[in-house]
């Protein structure tokens, strides 16, 4: 039969080759959590210390009070999926039936040769409950990877998240493995020479005279497109075959109705039978199937359906964290794999408070799906800064996140996203990118004044609000906003403490002086907590001019610093 | 435009000082359902001194120790003032309702009798009715000239200890001053009043200051300091400051805008937020629009516009700087609905010639009028709606800065106006307290 693929030598170069590649890749990919540094901090543990965390701390979790965290997360996290549920829940029901659907069929219908078959004494892919399964499993993955599409698209804030090119070949390989597996049993059924290589096999030769009886049943009961029967057949020919059937056949196959996928399909594709019996069909789709599978586990690390495997990694570290907080190289580590644990379903994008600027900046290096990788590549050792828009865009998507912790909330995977921007915010400053705040506060107002003047003479408006006389003719200069204000009353010392103060920022704009206060630390310092706004007596939009300015110094000083720069 | 669109109010309140802020607490603790727009930021510019009657005739400045004997008076001599259309019964209670309202969102007042004389940072004294406990002790340690001492801060520009005791030295024999470094700020060149009465609701910023004022205290028996002590628990910083010195303290108000206009500010805010009232603090009403039984009302803020229906509307949008009021050279008008302004008639008869004029300015009497229920007058001198209703300084005919009546004038017109819309809209009597 054609089964004997699996004994074909070329088949099995073929297998030990992919699972070797798959096993690098792998290898290769658990290297990274150990080695890739994102945060300034990353750079105090080493490699050592990284791995001695990941084995020995989790192996010592195990025997602590992080266990139930452990246990838990591997249970409601990993195997149910709590938080995909708690999320989306067309999304869970569609991946929970795709990893039950493919889990099964791998353990039971591709490892079947080393599990199902020492498991069970009868076990026969053509026998039920093991024929129906089969098609069980295959429809949920199938029906799972359906209501994924659907609910994906619903929460895709920004169009398609990025994917990498691999991702595609990976999707189209299970897409192959699914397909050519339906087709592959269709073809089974319905086929007369599967047929006859059985009879041959079994010894009740390949006469189709001799055969008559057994192959009107064949026909009738299990679906073969015999070609050459017509009318209906002689009733004791009929009941020799049944009686053949019973004693030869039965014992090993169940009629194939019960491949409620399949089943139809054969019957379907009856009129094409004979011509893909003819040209090898179920050589070539078996053939299709399995090199599929072993392309599949080659491409597989270096795909995000690698999430497979760093997922529940990621799941259980978490569910360890949970009862107090990891070792420094623990943390380091964890946010090497957030890259490999981030799926890009784009579900932290659908409720990320700076998508509406992401779409209004036209920049989706804004969105959390993005900048998961965005810092990932800073971390890497080949990423060098340049002065290039990508660069900045991604500076930007970091520098404006509001910290507000609703991706880190919504990951179904539970990635600690909060603590992933932190860090990479610290590996952006080191290249080179730091926050605005950071660079305009280098030198005081009256430098970057000096520095506006000389390169542009004369400082626009910083927009709108400011721009309009009537924003501030009612000041009265009572200093409220300076009261109120909790940047103010945090004070400081001589080197971080506002230099002016609310009410004379805007004093200098109602004096024209927009270039003062550009650059000054208030405009960056502000908490825009909008005390000074809402208890001002003349109504004046304290607040909103300050994000005015703040817009306008970026706009305005980002210029001047980049001319100034040292190459 | 939002779903509220829909929703009728029984009351719209306009404006948001202690007229609007009364009328709302007013209406709600009525049942009424009140929409109430308006920023309450010239609540910044009150001392927390609540005044009833203090002065009359304002000409020759008769204070008076009672304001009720005030009223009797000023009935005789002026009938057409709106505290006297209102009637002493109704002040009375509704600065009672608004004073315990006060107390229970942390500001706590005296009991209130009669007037006081309570001592300000420039070193007068003013006349006023309902004090905060706060500063009450400062009215009797000057009452009785009891030997007392006044604290200030280096760097609290708003505050002089030593001016005071200057200016008022005379008649407070036993008064002395000193300056306090407060504590952690001694890189500080200056300190800003909000900032040294949040960081007074700690306790060990209490501590450390009080180990500073310890020292000093020698054969005082009262102590003062700026209105610092607290900025939403000043109740409980005042008395922490009392166990600690042993002795009453109190505090003197200083100008506008101060910790106590901050103080009343947030806890009408606190008090009309518990009463659920709805606010639309960042909105202006720019326009009334009667339509049988209804107002529509068109709101504007910086996102742009909505309208708001409701059965009654309460004006309480304040004067000049309110802009319940707007003047060019022409005349003083109302903005929203045009109502009618009484005023003298020419420019040049707004003031008197003499810039202290002690009876006032012709100006400062301008205002609304109303019928005898408080229902401003259109142009045409008929009441410009069923149930529109002006309340506070917006009403001509008095001169609230001057007969130190405003937070009198505020409350009882709004408890008026109040009482009046609920009976025609058939809600529940007035309830007690």
């Amino acid at each position: 039969m054609a089964d004997t693929v699996f004994h074909e030598g070329f088949f099995r170069i073929a297998l030990w080759v992919s699972l070797a590649l798959g096993g690098l890749g792998l290898l290769w990919r658990l290297v990274t959590w150990l080695t890739v540094r994102i945060g300034s901090d990353a750079r105090e543990v080493s490699f050592g210390q990284r791995l001695w965390a990941a084995i020995g701390g989790g192996v010592g979790a195990l025997f602590s009070r992080r266990l139930p965290g452990m246990m838990g997360a591997f249970f409601l996290d990993v195997l149910f999926q709590r938080r995909l549920f708690a999320t989306s829940k067309l999304r869970w029901a569609g991946h929970l039936m795709i990893l039950v659907g493919f889990t099964v069929l791998l353990v039971m219908h591709a490892l079947a040769a080393w599990l199902s078959g020492k498991l069970f004494d009868n076990y026969y892919a053509t026998l039920n409950p093991f024929l129906l399964l089969r098609n069980v499993f295959g429809a949920m993955a199938v029906i799972g990877v359906v209501l994924l599409a659907l609910g994906r698209r619903r929460d895709w804030a920004f169009g398609r998240p990025a994917r990498r090119p691999a991702d595609g070949i990976f999707a189209a390989l299970l897409a192959v493995v699914l397909v050519s597996g339906f087709l592959l049993e269709a073809q089974k059924i319905a086929s007369p020479k599967a047929f006859y290589r059985m009879t041959d096999e079994f010894g009740l030769g390949t006469d189709a005279e001799e055969l008559a009886g057994l192959r009107w049943v064949w026909k009738q009961d299990y679906g073969v497109a015999f070609t050459d029967l017509h009318g209906e057949p002689d009733a004791d020919v009929l009941a020799e075959g049944r009686e053949l059937n019973s004693q030869a056949c039965v014992d090993c196959h169940a009629r194939p109705q019960s491949a409620f996928v399949s089943y139809p399909m054969a019957r379907a594709m009856a009129p094409v039978t004979a011509t893909l019996d003819a040209a090898n069909a179920d050589r070539a789709l078996l053939w299709l199937h399995v090199l599929a599978c072993l392309l599949g586990i080659v491409v597989l690390p270096f795909t995000r359906f690698f999430h497979a495997v760093a997922d529940p990694v990621s799941l259980v570290a978490r569910g360890a964290a949970a009862s107090g907080p990891l070792s420094l190289a623990g943390r380091v580590s964890r946010r090497a794999l957030a890259a490999d644990a981030c799926i890009r379903c784009g579900l932290c994008d659908a409720r990320c408070s700076v998508a509406p600027i992401a779409r209004w900046l036209d920049n989706p290096e804004l969105l959390p799906s993005r900048k998961v990788q965005a810092t990932r590549r800073v971390a890497g050792r080949a990423w060098t800064r340049v002065g290039d828009g990508d660069a900045d865009r991604l500076a930007q998507g970091a520098h404006l996140c509001t910290d507000c912790g609703r991706c880190t909330l919504r990951c179904p995977v539970g990635l600690d996203l909060a603590d992933l921007w932190d860090a990479g915010r610290d590996d952006l400053a080191a290249r080179g990118l730091p926050a605005p705040a950071t660079w305009i506060q280098e030198q005081p107002a009256i430098a970057w004044a000096e520095a506006l003047g000389t390169e542009l003479g004369r400082v626009p408006p910083a927009g709108p609000l400011s721009a309009d006389r009537r924003t501030f003719s009612a000041c009265v200069q009572c200093q409220t906003c300076t009261n109120v204000c909790p940047v103010v009353a945090h004070g400081g010392t001589d080197a971080d403490r506002v230099d002016l103060t609310p009410q004379k920022v805007m004093n200098l704009l109602r004096l024209g002086m927009v270039d003062l206060a550009l650059g000054s630390r208030m405009v960056w310092d502000c908490a825009t907590c909008y005390q000074c706004q809402e208890n001002c007596p003349e109504g004046i939009r304290v607040t909103d001019v300050m994000l005015e300015l703040r817009g306008a110094a970026w706009r305005q000083l980002g210029p001047v610093r980049d001319r100034r720069r040292p190459e | 435009m939002s779903g509220q669109q829909s929703k009728t109010w029984d009351v719209a309140v306009v404006g948001a000082g202690m007229a609007g802020m009364s009328a709302a607490l007013f209406a709600a603790s009525r049942g009424l359902s009140v929409l109430h727009v308006g920023n309450g930021g010239g609540l910044l510019f009150a001392s927390g001194l609540l005044d009833v009657l203090g002065v009359h005739p304002v000409a020759p400045g008769r204070v008076w120790d009672r304001p009720w004997d005030a009223l009797a008076a000023l009935g005789k001599d002026d009938p057409g003032h709106p505290l006297v259309r209102v009637g002493a019964d109704a002040v009375r209670v509704a600065m009672e309702r608004v004073m315990s309202e006060l107390g229970d969102a942390g500001m706590p007042y005296a009991p209130a009798e009669g007037n006081r004389q309570v001592p300000t940072s420039l070193g007068t004294t003013k006349v006023t009715y309902g004090v905060p406990r706060s500063m009450v002790a400062g009215a009797q340690a000057f009452a009785e000239g009891l030997p007392t001492l006044l604290v200030d801060f280096r760097g609290l520009r708003e505050f002089s200890a030593c001016q005071v005791v200057q200016t008022m030295g005379d008649r407070w024999p036993g008064l002395r001053c000193a300056r306090v470094e407060f504590p952690d700020s001694e890189a500080l060149s200056e300190l800003y009043a909000v900032h040294v009465a949040t960081a007074l609701e700690s306790s060990a910023t209490r501590e450390r200051l009080f180990e500073r004022v310890r020292p000093l205290l020698g054969d005082a028996s009262a102590v003062g300091f700026p209105a610092v002590l607290g900025l939403s628990r000043s109740g409980q910083v005042h008395q922490a400051f009392e166990a600690a010195l042993g002795m009453p303290v109190f505090e003197i108000p200083t100008m506008p805008t101060s910790v106590p206009g901050l103080r009343l500010k947030g806890a009408l805010e606190a008090a009309v937020g518990a009463h659920g009232v709805s606010r639309r603090v960042q909105s202006v009403v720019t326009g009334i629009v009667f339509d049988g039984d209804v107002a529509q009302l068109t709101l504007h803020d910086a996102a742009g516009g909505q309208t708001a229906a409701a059965r009654a509307v309460i004006l309480a949008t304040g004067r000049f700087v309110g802009k319940g009021l707007v003047a060019d050279r022409r005349g003083v008008a109302e903005p929203i609905l045009g109502l009618r302004v009484e005023q003298p008639e020419a420019r040049d008869s707004w003031h008197s010639r003499r810039f202290l004029e002690p009876a006032g300015h012709p100006i400062n009497r301008a205002g609304l009028v109303t019928d005898s229920v408080g229902r401003p007058l259109d142009a045409a001198g008929n009441p410009a709606w069923r149930r529109l209703y002006a309340v506070g300084s917006i009403l001509g005919r008095q001169d609230w800065m001057r007969q130190k009546c405003g937070s009198g004038l505020s409350a009882g017109t709004a408890w008026a106006a109040v009482d009046a819309i609920a009976g025609d809209l058939g809600g529940p009597g007035p309830v007690a307290g």
